[in-house]
């Protein structure tokens, strides 16, 4: 069965995600899409509904769980929170991508050398 | 990763709820990104615009959240299956080979596997019928073999048991209605009161019966459905009504329930009636049958009770039999052993073991399908070899190549399942006929759901098991070389394996050889075999119970009737008689010599029929010595018998029969059992079609032993169907309250005879003949590949100076050494199962080395034909094209 194309940025979407609800607490899906906006620095061009997405797989794997509660306009919103076996994964994608950042910036500054 | 699947499963069920959840989050997020905006200065209609286009669009989202929540499983099957059928139609000839070799294997395991269902392992139609035991008296006599009880055997045992709730005794029988013309015969069972309760059935209308009907007097009956809608119109109000049968007037106490039947092996029985039938005295008998210790002719069924097993029941009941047979010694000494089966079990019987082999010869057929698919599979992966390759150097990992292969079997043996369904309803539609209903409940065969989930599990099962070989062989090979070399090295491989799948094939395919000759050795053997009368231009029929009071008047009749029959245009001679040679009907009758009399225990005894004068020469049985019976052989005259050769041989070695005088135990009405004169020997008529040797039997003149007139025999000089009309006509001149019934050929009677081993030889010389055919294209295939593998090896040859035979002879020897592996193998295997047939067989052992020889001999013509066209393929390579080509 093939995989789906997009998988490392699915995967960079889902660990960003799950660092700004550890970072900020429990948050609903515009919340979370004005947090990324805010971080990225408006860099990070994405639909803010691919959000979803990545929620809906953080919940399905269990990193993540929700519920119902008041927006700020005392509208009905779905609040994400991390869950304990959330934050270990989080521990462990950081630990990973910080080595492969590291490794990849090496290999591109020994490039520029030649 | 379980917990992902876990909740996509739930996803899967309740999807709404969650689709529902997911519009509202998007609203509020828009509605939140549109106020955004708002505040930002543009105008609402801008900002709900940009909310939108910032968000995403909803529509795809909410395809893929849904994807994404259900389980992957349908979206990528059905990919997977269309880029399947896309393949598979590429190459239509392989596919079209393929389907119809997995049809053929799959519609005759199908067929088979439906037949074994309804005969064998389907549960009977009654509630919690697996407590509903049958139960007989053992007979020590011989080999011990169950037998029918009596009247009052019976009354002892369900007076006696513990271990049934319930125990119900029938037998056949046959009712004349006459209450409106024409009068008709039908089948009926007389049974003890509560068979229904034991059955656990409630009749539609009415009831069942009541203890008390037992009782001599006593004239009831319960309609079937059936008979109830045609004889009597479905009328409401029959219950408590009065109707004719055998000339007496029945009071109607229930109607069965549609669909009804008991038992399950006639299932013609139209009509039941309480065993008052037997107790009521008749005017040819002493005492009535149901005092008659001796007269051994009920079938006995019974409820188990609840926690007592088959083991426990038979141990209980043979303490009564072995107490029964210590106070009535004369009558139950060679009965003092029981036995309790399974119903279901009982009925299936002797049939249980050849359709069980059946299942295992057609599951042969299916390996050997399935070994010739593998072998194309295996064909086509060289083909595609390179496809394979360029995939896996793009990165589709070994999985994916195999799950593809996975589902192209799948999509082949879906192809192949729905083949099987047509090849096996036309088979059992042409096969079904030629038992009739010779094994009990083979003709409710259909194919229901059970059945065709068999079929879709062995269309799975198989696919799983010929996608095997070259799912082994794809990705084994590194791409690179796959594609160097267009898949060279990896043909060596697949050969080995293809080989080692046709010596399979002939291995088994001698193994179904041997049993389908065997078979019809066997049938040959039984059909050709003289069956002692001439069952060519002979008609047959039965008549119905006339309205006679006395003897005296039967004979009358009977006299009358003879006479009437022989003087219808186009009949030789007629004559009337019972049980009919062939019939299978067999009455068993002990007798005491004069001059070896012995205990009535210990007495010999055999098979017995009664005659009218003419009898023979109608049926063509030649009279040897001594005298045929005539009509002054009644009851005034000395009292004689006549005997068959086997009789003679076997109860007076060395000795002239005529003269001899025996006491046979069946008495005439009121008369008390006397010495009989033997004044003829007449030719071995066989009795039963499927036994090995002719039977004893020795028959008495109807005159003077008047228990009924049995069926009719007319010997014709036309064609004997020509005179049936006019022989009922006769019939009706003389009677017209005697319907007439069971009209067949001698014909007729000889084929019905040997129908289940003609059914047997047709299954399996059709499953030998499949075999044959799918293990010869597996050789070919083979072959041909080879030849077109080596085709430069055979240039060289040829241009070294190789002649035609030479090149032949090359083919051949490697054609010849994959038979010879597989006939050696298969021989070994032949002698073992050959003995699973021994049972059906007559006239040939299972061991005989003609058989096998003569099997070998087949397989090995049919490989040399295989082999032929490669060969010759072969020697006809141009070698100058040959060299260029590579």
């Amino acid at each position: 069965m093939p995989k789906d194309k997009s998988e490392v940025l699915q995967g960079t979407l889902d660990l960003m995600v799950l660092k700004t609800l550890d970072a900020m607490g429990p948050l609903h899906g515009y919340g979370i899409s004005r947090r990324l906006e805010q971080l990225s620095e408006a860099l990070l061009q994405l639909n803010e509904g691919t959000v979803y997405a990545s929620l809906l797989r953080l919940t399905q794997k269990g990193w993540i769980a929700s519920a119902w509660g008041a927006s700020e306009n005392n509208r009905k919103a779905k609040f994400y929170s991390i869950t304990r076996a959330g934050r270990r994964q989080l521990a462990r994608e950081t630990e990973s991508w910080e080595r492969i950042a590291g490794v990849i910036g090496r290999v591109l500054r020994l490039e520029s050398q030649r | 990763m379980l917990r992902t699947w876990w909740s996509r499963l739930a996803g899967s069920v309740g999807r709404d709820a969650t689709d529902d959840e997911f519009d509202e989050e998007a609203r509020g997020h828009l509605e939140l990104l549109t106020e955004r905006f708002v505040a930002r200065g543009l105008t609402a209609e801008e900002a709900r615009y940009a909310a939108q286009r910032q968000f995403g669009r909803l529509i795809r989202l909410k395809e893929d959240l849904r994807a994404r929540r259900a389980l992957p499983g349908l979206d990528a099957i059905a990919r997977d299956v269309r880029h399947s059928v896309r393949q598979l139609r590429r190459t239509p000839w392989f596919t079209v080979a393929a389907a119809l070799t997995l049809a053929l294997g799959i519609g005759a395991s199908t067929a088979v596997f439906a037949v074994l269902d309804t005969v064998v392992l389907r549960p009977l139609p009654y509630p919690d019928s697996d407590r509903l035991m049958a139960f007989r008296s053992i007979d020590r006599r011989g080999t011990p073999h169950p037998t029918s009880l009596s009247y009052p055997t019976f009354f002892d045992f369900r007076a006696g048991t513990r271990v049934f709730d319930r125990l119900v005794c029938y037998r056949g029988s046959r009712f004349t209605l006459t209450d409106s013309m024409p009068a008709v015969q039908v089948s009926g069972a007389i049974v003890s009161w509560d068979l229904f309760p034991l059955l656990g059935v409630q009749p539609t209308l009415g009831r069942g019966f009541v203890k008390d009907e037992e009782k001599p007097g006593v004239h009831v009956a319960v309609l079937a459905h059936g008979l109830w809608q045609n004889r009597f119109g479905s009328d409401p109000q029959i219950v408590g009504k009065r109707v004719r049968i055998n000339g007496n007037g029945f009071t109607v106490v229930g109607v069965a329930p549609a669909g009804f039947q008991f038992p399950v092996d006639s299932p013609d029985v139209q009509l039941w009636t309480p065993l008052s039938q037997d107790a009521a005295l008749s005017p040819s008998d002493l005492e009535p049958v149901t005092e008659q210790r001796g007269a051994r002719m009920l079938d006995v069924i019974g409820r188990l009770k609840n926690g007592v097993t088959s083991e426990q029941a038979q141990a209980q009941m043979d303490l009564i039999a072995a107490d029964l047979a210590k106070r009535y010694p004369n009558h139950n000494k060679n009965v003092a052993k029981t036995i309790v089966m399974p119903e279901v079990e009982r009925l299936a019987g002797s049939n249980r073991t050849p359709l069980l082999t059946l299942l295992g010869a057609v599951g042969l057929v299916l390996f050997i399908a399935c070994a010739n698919v593998a072998n194309l599979l295996l064909a086509r992966s060289t083909d595609r070899a390179r496809e394979f390759a360029l995939r896996t150097a793009l990165g589709a990992s070994r999985g994916a190549l195999l799950w593809q292969l996975l589902i192209e079997s799948l999509v082949l043996g879906m192809l192949g399942a729905a083949g099987g369904v047509v090849i096996a309803w036309s088979a059992l539609r042409a096969l079904l006929p030629l038992v009739g209903d010779n094994i009990p409940r083979i003709a409710q065969t259909s194919l229901d759901g059970r059945v065709l989930a068999f079929c879709a599990l062995v269309a799975i099962s198989t696919s799983v098991f010929f996608s095997l070989a070259p799912a082994i062989q794809a990705g084994k090979t590194p791409p690179s070389d796959a594609l160097k070399q267009e898949g060279r090295n990896l043909a060596r491989g697949h050969n080995r394996l293809r080989g080692m799948l046709v010596i399979g094939q002939v291995t088994l395919g001698l193994v179904l050889l041997v049993g389908a000759e065997l078979l019809i050795a066997s049938f040959v053997y039984l059909v050709q075999r003289d069956p002692g009368f001439k069952p060519d231009h002979l008609l047959t029929f039965d008549i119905g119970a006339t309205d006679t009071t006395t003897v005296a008047d039967q004979i009358a009749f009977s006299d009358r009737l003879r006479e009437r029959m022989s003087a219808v245009p186009g009949v030789r001679s007629a004559a009337f008689g019972f049980p009919l040679p062939l019939q299978g009907d067999e009455m068993s009758v002990s007798f005491d010599i004069e001059e070896r009399r012995a205990a009535p225990p210990d007495r010999p005894h055999c098979d017995i029929a009664i005659v009218a004068p003419g009898f023979f020469k109608t049926l063509g049985i030649p009279v040897l010595r001594g005298r045929d019976f005539t009509d002054r052989d009644t009851t005034e005259a000395p009292r004689v018998l006549v005997v068959n050769e086997a009789f003679a041989r076997k109860y007076f070695p060395g000795e002239d029969v005529i003269g001899k005088r025996i006491e046979s135990g069946a008495t005439n009405g009121k008369e008390k059992s006397v010495m009989r004169e033997i004044v003829g020997v007449v030719g071995d008529a066989k009795q039963l079609a499927v036994s090995a040797d002719p039977d004893p039997i020795y028959y008495f003149p109807y005159k003077q032993m008047t228990w009924g007139i049995g069926t009719i025999v007319l010997r014709t000089d036309v064609p004997p169907l020509q005179v049936e009309s006019a022989a009922r006509a006769a019939l009706a001149e003389l009677d017209p309250m005697v319907p007439m019934y069971g009209i067949k050929t001698g014909d007729e009677r000889a084929a019905v005879a040997v129908a289940i081993p003609r059914f047997l030889m047709t299954l399996m010389a059709s499953f030998a003949v499949i075999a044959l055919a799918l293990t010869a294209m597996g050789l070919y295939g083979v072959l041909s590949y080879t030849v077109a593998r080596r085709r430069r090896e055979i240039g060289v040859r040829i241009a070294l100076g190789a002649g035609w035979r030479a090149v032949v002879g090359l083919v051949m020897r490697e054609a010849m050494a994959l038979v010879v592996a597989g006939l050696t193998l298969g021989a070994v295997l032949a002698s073992l199962t050959a003995r699973l047939l021994e049972r059906v067989l007559f006239g040939v052992r299972p061991g005989d080395p003609l058989v096998l020889v003569a099997g070998c001999v087949v397989l090995v013509i049919a490989g040399l034909t295989a082999a032929y066209l490669p060969a010759a393929r072969a020697a006809s390579v141009d070698p100058m094209q040959a060299l260029r080509t590579e």
